[in-house]
């Protein structure tokens, strides 16, 4: 089967090593990857601040890039929601639609598709750890894809999954708004880390670029020795595909 | 009293919530007690929550598609019961309905039941003006009212205040010892109120639903204040949203079923105050005159909007205030409107004007919480996306005070340049590279750059890794094209 990936523009400019995992994620399955050179981002910077025109144009570079009729791997729940989800509002009522809900439906965040559509099984090589999850809310709410990211988890034997309390909430990055809004983002992202901190854990995982680099940003600032990482570099560690 | 606030007015109060520690703190408790009861009672009372929300949201969808309609037979059916309906187009024509009403009575004081109605006209400062006293009965209401602060929530106006904090109140302003355990505070309040309440005439409430076949309001409340105003007095005032009237008894339920649990948790209020009119020939008790004052305010023209429209389904639960990250950090005056939290976001600008009060539309982090708790399902993360369309001047337009918005040229251009890098491949993977080259670059000069600096002011430098594309290249299998 032939895929194509979409890196995401985090993953193209502070991720490349989970972009890479995530594609032998992949390949271990036996998929072949077309990744497109030309690919940018889902466009929701500007969606998010209003910006429907501009976005629009994003979203048109992209569904033109991905014209084949393959499934569209993204490695972010997120971003994988924009383009499934958020496309079809956006195009609500304009001459493209059937077009976008075509390229829509091709869309899936990663770990859905390791699981729903290739039922992978993976076994843990690594020692006992305490791990806790962090969802991100664009994920949860608009992709619905926390559920097989956490099953992924799951499935690794050594790994105790302590969960948060406040799994659930937002961290405080949402993209433009931890530019906009840097105080509130920052009272945001510390009671996230209190959270964390109150866990005794050795990681804590998240399946998106966004929100890792806001935490462990802050963890960092903060002095916090918990260590943050993606959910398809914990993975590919586990498994021994590093 | 002018609407308008500035960018730098919530910069300042957002600091300031900010770095309030003990607001902070008693803000995150009770929203998460809040949060939690809610939780419990959904899941040991309720079978199919979900399913119910999906119909209180059809209900709400189906009134507010008859609402003209349904605003008649309401008016008609209520006149036959022998109320007075007032028809208010602005927050001035209900301020002075109730003052000539007052005049008219000779009177100089009203007891007032929690009416956020009533906030939103601003009724106690006109009636100030005009040598009236309003008094506060909703516990909440009455200790905002002795510190000269408006509500902080639209369910639980004082719920920035612990106990601690309400007894030095009470202790300053009613003269009373000074206590901490709730029952004797509440104790206090009652000793006061008993006084306020022993001979007044003229009462006034807010209204939660009205009945359009029944031409009667429905008053749901948990202190008993809410039918001492209403019935001990000779008049009784009702403010009513006209986005509260509903077609009939069985609508009124659902939406009850689904306001009380998402409010408090609890699973019915303490009272439920049915009125079908006043009193009647023969009767002994209950007011003489009841005054209905439908309202708009600018509701009919988000009733215009195919998709604001969806605002005016709110049953004001609160849920969506309680459930937000942003508001049990900064709190509900930090929004600098009547109503805050997310469903603020939705309606104040279209109430008072997007020109008036656009900043607040930059505090939601679109985590759709909100949404995903709001027991009618009103889209707000989307709705608020669609309000910041409209302040880049991209909406549809129709948004009160929208030509007049002040809108950022340097912000269109950010993402002018955005859509342009975005739009290209070549371009895109010019911009990676150079972020690979001057990346280390940007960790020298990072506090210079206005957008990095403030992301810096509490996180590290972000590790910066843009060779993708020559891993990928590199990497066997994967087809680069
Ligand atoms: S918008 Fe929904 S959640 Fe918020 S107060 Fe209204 S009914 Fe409740």
């Amino acid at each position: 089967m032939k895929v194509y990936f979409f890196a995401t523009c985090l993953g193209s400019i502070a991720y490349s090593n989970t972009c890479i995992n995530a594609i032998k994620l992949l390949q271990k399955e036996g998929i072949e990857v077309i990744f497109k050179k030309d690919q940018t981002c889902c466009g929701q910077p500007s969606y998010n601040s209003g910006y429907y025109e501009d976005t629009k144009q994003v979203a048109l570079h992209n569904i033109n890039l991905f014209n084949e009729p393959y499934p569209i791997i993204v490695p972010s729940g997120s971003c994988a929601g924009m383009m499934r989800v958020d496309y079809l509002e956006l195009f609500e009522n304009d001459g493209n639609y059937s077009m976008v809900k075509d390229f829509s439906s091709r869309v899936f965040e990663l770990s859905e598709f390791l699981l729903k559509e290739l039922k992978v099984r993976y076994t843990d090589t690594g020692e006992k750890i305490k791990a806790t999850w962090h969802s991100n809310c664009h994920a949860l709410r608009v992709t619905k894809s926390i559920e097989y990211s956490k099953a992924l988890i799951r499935q690794l034997k050594n790994v105790e999954l302590i969960e948060l309390d406040k799994e659930e909430e937002c961290c405080g990055f949402g993209g433009t708004f931890s530019i906009k809004e840097p105080q509130v983002s920052k009272a945001m992202v510390h009671d996230k880390i209190n959270d964390i901190k109150s866990k005794g854990v050795d990681y804590v995982i998240s399946g998106d670029a966004g929100c890792l680099m806001n935490i462990s940003g802050a963890m960092d600032k903060m002095g916090v020795d918990v260590k943050g990482i993606h959910l398809y570099d914990f993975i590919a560690q586990r498994i021994n595909l590093v | 009293m002018s609407n308008f606030h500035s960018k730098e007015q919530y910069e300042e109060i957002i600091n300031q919530k900010l770095n309030d520690n003990q607001l902070r703190k008693n803000l995150q408790s009770v929203m998460q007690t809040l949060k939690t009861n809610r939780k419990n009672t959904i899941a040991a009372r309720y079978t199919d929550w979900e399913a119910l929300r999906e119909l209180g949201r059809r209900v709400k969808q189906n009134t507010l598609a008859n609402l003209p309609t349904l605003l008649e037979i309401f008016e008609k059916n209520a006149i036959k019961n022998g109320f007075k309906v007032h028809w208010a187009s602005n927050a001035k024509d209900a301020n002075e309905i109730i003052l000539s009403l007052m005049q008219k009575k000779s009177q100089n004081i009203i007891l007032k039941g929690k009416s956020m109605a009533s906030e939103e006209i601003h009724l106690n400062a006109y009636l100030k003006e005009n040598g009236i006293s309003a008094v506060e009965t909703d516990l909440g209401e009455l200790i905002i009212q002795l510190i000269d602060e408006p509500p902080v929530h639209i369910v639980a106006p004082a719920i920035h205040k612990n106990r601690y904090e309400i007894g030095n109140i009470f202790k300053e302003k009613l003269n009373a010892p000074l206590e901490s355990e709730p029952e004797k505070l509440n104790n206090i309040a009652r000793d006061h109120l008993r006084k306020e309440f022993k001979d007044f005439k003229i009462g006034l409430s807010g209204v939660n639903f009205a009945i359009a076949n029944e031409g009667a309001i429905w008053l749901v409340e948990n202190e008993g204040n809410g039918r001492m105003s209403t019935t001990a007095c000779d008049i009784h005032i009702a403010i009513c949203g006209i986005e509260k009237v509903i077609e009939s008894f069985e609508d009124a339920s659902i939406l009850d079923l689904l306001l009380v649990p998402s409010a408090t948790g609890a699973n019915i209020t303490c009272y439920n105050n049915i009125i079908r009119s006043p009193r009647k020939e023969g009767e002994l008790d209950g007011p003489k005159e009841v005054h209905i004052i439908l309202l708009d305010n600018n509701r009919s023209k988000i009733l215009a909007d195919k998709h604001y429209y969806r605002a005016l389904s709110c049953i004001r639960c609160g849920t969506c205030l309680n459930h937000c990250p942003v508001y049990d950090k900064i709190g509900g005056h930090a929004y600098l409107s009547t109503y805050p939290g997310p469903i603020g976001e939705v309606i104040s600008p279209q109430l008072f004007g997007l020109d008036n009060c656009s900043p607040m539309l930059n505090l939601c982090s679109l985590c759709e919480r909100c949404s995903q708790v709001c027991p009618v399902k009103i889209p707000l993360a989307s709705l608020i996306r669609d309000l910041r369309s409209e302040k880049a001047g991209e909406g549809r337009g129709g948004v009160l005070g929208y030509s007049n918005t002040h809108r950022s040229k340097i912000e269109k251009q950010s993402f002018m340049i955005f859509r342009n890098l975005a739009t290209s491949g070549l371009k895109w993977r010019l911009l990676i590279y150079q972020v690979r080259i001057f990346g280390g670059f940007g960790k020298i000069f990072g506090n210079m750059i206005p957008g990095l600096k403030n992301w810096l002011s509490c996180r590290s430098y972000p590790k910066l890794d843009a060779t993708l594309h020559s891993k990928v290249k590199q990497l066997k299998g994967v087809i680069y094209e």
